[in-house]
């Protein structure tokens, strides 16, 4: 089982480097242009107060708020974009390109497959983040703030690593997609749209009062952008909610993998019926 | 007691309501050289992706060395070395890391070297990324793959596509080689040639069940003899119309016939025009896999 993880992190590594580096550009640039910017960012508020940036989480009158707006408001969408792309390859790319009726024909438990290769999502999502985190962190060191900020370069280096639960989650209902429906085109639509939606409606949903009993439907909902986060920290009880999704989708993903037929490209439902 | 290397038993799949096998009875013994015959789209990787548990039948039993397939997959794949028939692979390996990673995930690992041998035996350059292989290099790559654990069991789903008449002989004795070792292989294969050649058993599959399986020998002389008669009176040209008996061709000396039955009195009938010379020319097994699929679909016996 290691040999296949490590196996499955060797094919990983360029794509943890290269999305980690580039992701990393974010923060660096935005962090970094701060300073020359702040007294225009501050002039701004009142355009920033309109519903559509707020709707985006985008409140960027103050440092703290700024980092949020930038680093961890984008940051995890993109990252989740990135977790579809890979966990979607996983299973339901490899089964449509015909390199996993190899790796099912070894002696290996089909749990074990799917296992490790969720373990491998889950520390290819944490290398990015951590290359992320430390590029936002060096960078604040490396600048002299024009304003006081309570904010320390390990609470964003940290609160870049608290978008991890919410990317697994993305990762593993993506996962699931992918031992469960026909394609990998069909599962990287549906896991797509449940990120846009995902992300709109969060954000939605703390701007209409009406849309608040909904709110919990959305996976962005347990995942705070905010400069308050910043500071303080994400909610346990929202970090535990967006592992237990992701603990409930990988459950589903063993049982619908272990069931599946492989290279044929087919609903659950539409198991084979002998009709003589 | 036979032991079976493979056994089904009334194994059927179906791809929703589209036939993909049905009630495949299918025993390979021990120590076989089995080939599987069938055209495109006949269930012949149906059957073997089955076998190796990728998919899952509607209906039926498979078991591999006395152990179900899929119940017991683990346990049994550690005892098969199986060739896809759509091969793909990791092209940004080479194909020496390939074939190290491949040994890596195998057990019962018993010669960590032997994938060099074959390598080399077929002529494949392990230090090139497989992306740049060809079609034939990449087919040696999953051959590599296949034998490199000398398993007890080979499935081989079209070994030799792809590959130069060269290589396929290679091929061909590394089959016979496995089976000397005391491998069963059971493969699938087109070139009829080179079943008859290296296989003493062979089953034939048709719109997803099997209508042939035997012994090579007893297929291409039991199916239907081909006689050459030559004769001192040519007969009328309507002479050998009967049932069981096909006139294929006809010259000043003779007639060649394809007998299916009722040789007795074909033989009477023949005397009567006496018989100079009478010679009984093999039949290949390609011409029984015609005559199975192509006239009549093969029910060209009557």
């Amino acid at each position: 089982m290691l040999r296949l993880l490590l196996q499955e992190l060797r094919f990983r590594i360029t794509g943890i480097i290269g999305w980690g580096i580039g992701l990393s550009m974010f923060p660096v640039i935005y962090v970094g242009m701060y300073p020359s910017f702040a007294e225009e960012m501050a002039g701004f508020q009142d355009l920033l107060d309109m519903a559509i940036y707020q709707a985006m989480g985008i409140t960027m009158g103050s440092f703290e708020g700024f980092i949020a707006s930038t680093v961890t408001n984008l940051v995890p969408v993109i990252l989740c974009i990135y977790a579809v792309i890979n966990a979607t390859g996983t299973l339901a790319g490899e089964e449509d390109d015909g390199r996993l009726e190899l790796i099912v024909s070894l002696p290996i438990p089909r749990w074990q497959i799917v296992a490790v290769k969720a373990v491998a999502l889950g520390i290819s999502l944490l290398g990015i983040l951590l290359i992320v985190a430390s590029g936002a962190a060096l960078t604040m060191e490396a600048i002299t703030l024009p304003i006081e900020t309570n904010v320390t370069s390990m609470d964003v280096f940290v609160s870049v690593l608290a978008a991890w639960p919410l990317a697994m989650a993305v990762g593993m209902i993506s996962f699931f997609l992918g031992a469960f429906s026909p394609n990998r085109r069909i599962a990287s639509v549906i896991a797509t749209v449940v990120v846009l939606v995902s992300y709109l409606g969060s954000n939605l949903t703390g701007l209409i009062a009406s849309l608040e009993n909904i709110e919990h439907f959305f996976l962005f909902h347990y995942y705070e952008a905010t400069a308050e986060a910043l500071e303080v920290g994400q909610q346990t009880g929202n970090t535990a909610a967006l592992l237990l999704i992701a603990l409930v989708a990988f459950g589903l993903t063993l049982i619908f993998f272990q069931r599946r037929n492989i290279t044929v490209g087919a609903w659950p439902w539409q198991r084979g019926v002998i009709s003589r | 007691m036979t032991e079976y290397a493979i056994e089904t038993k009334k194994l059927s799949l179906y791809y929703g309501r589209h036939r993909g096998i049905l009630d495949v009875d299918l025993c390979v013994e021990k120590g076989d050289i089995f080939g599987f015959l069938g055209p495109n789209g006949a269930g012949k990787t149906t059957t073997q992706r089955v076998l190796m548990d990728i998919i899952r039948p509607t209906a039926g039993e498979a078991s591999i060395f006395g152990k179900d397939s899929h119940k017991d997959g683990v346990t049994v794949r550690e005892r098969i070395g199986y060739l896809p028939g759509e091969l793909s692979l990791y092209d940004n390996m080479t194909a020496r890391r390939f074939f190290k990673m491949y040994y890596s995930l195998q057990r019962n690992n018993t010669d960590p070297g032997y994938w060099k041998k074959l390598a080399n035996r077929l002529g494949l350059d392990t230090s090139r990324k497989i992306r740049q292989c060809s079609s034939g290099n990449k087919q040696k790559v999953g051959i590599v793959a296949a034998f490199m654990n000398k398993p007890d069991l080979l499935i081989l789903d079209e070994p030799t596509s792809g590959l130069d008449p060269l290589v396929k002989q290679t091929v061909m004795e590394l089959l016979r080689e496995a089976n000397q070792a005391g491998a069963t292989v059971f493969f699938s294969s087109h070139i009829l040639s080179e079943v008859q050649a290296v296989c003493n058993r062979v089953a034939i599959i048709r719109d997803g069940q099997l209508v042939a399986t035997e012994r090579v020998e007893d297929l291409t002389t039991q199916h239907f003899k081909r006689i050459r008669f030559n004769f001192a009176n040519t007969p009328p040209p309507d002479a050998f119309t009967r049932e069981g008996v096909v006139e294929t061709s006809r010259d000043d000396a003779g007639v060649t016939l394809e007998v299916y039955s009722h040789l007795d009195q074909l033989m009477e009938k023949a005397t009567s025009f006496g018989i100079t010379d009478i010679e009984t020319i093999p039949v290949s097994l390609e011409e029984i896999f015609l005559a199975y699929y192509g006239k009549g679909n093969g029910d060209n016996n009557a």
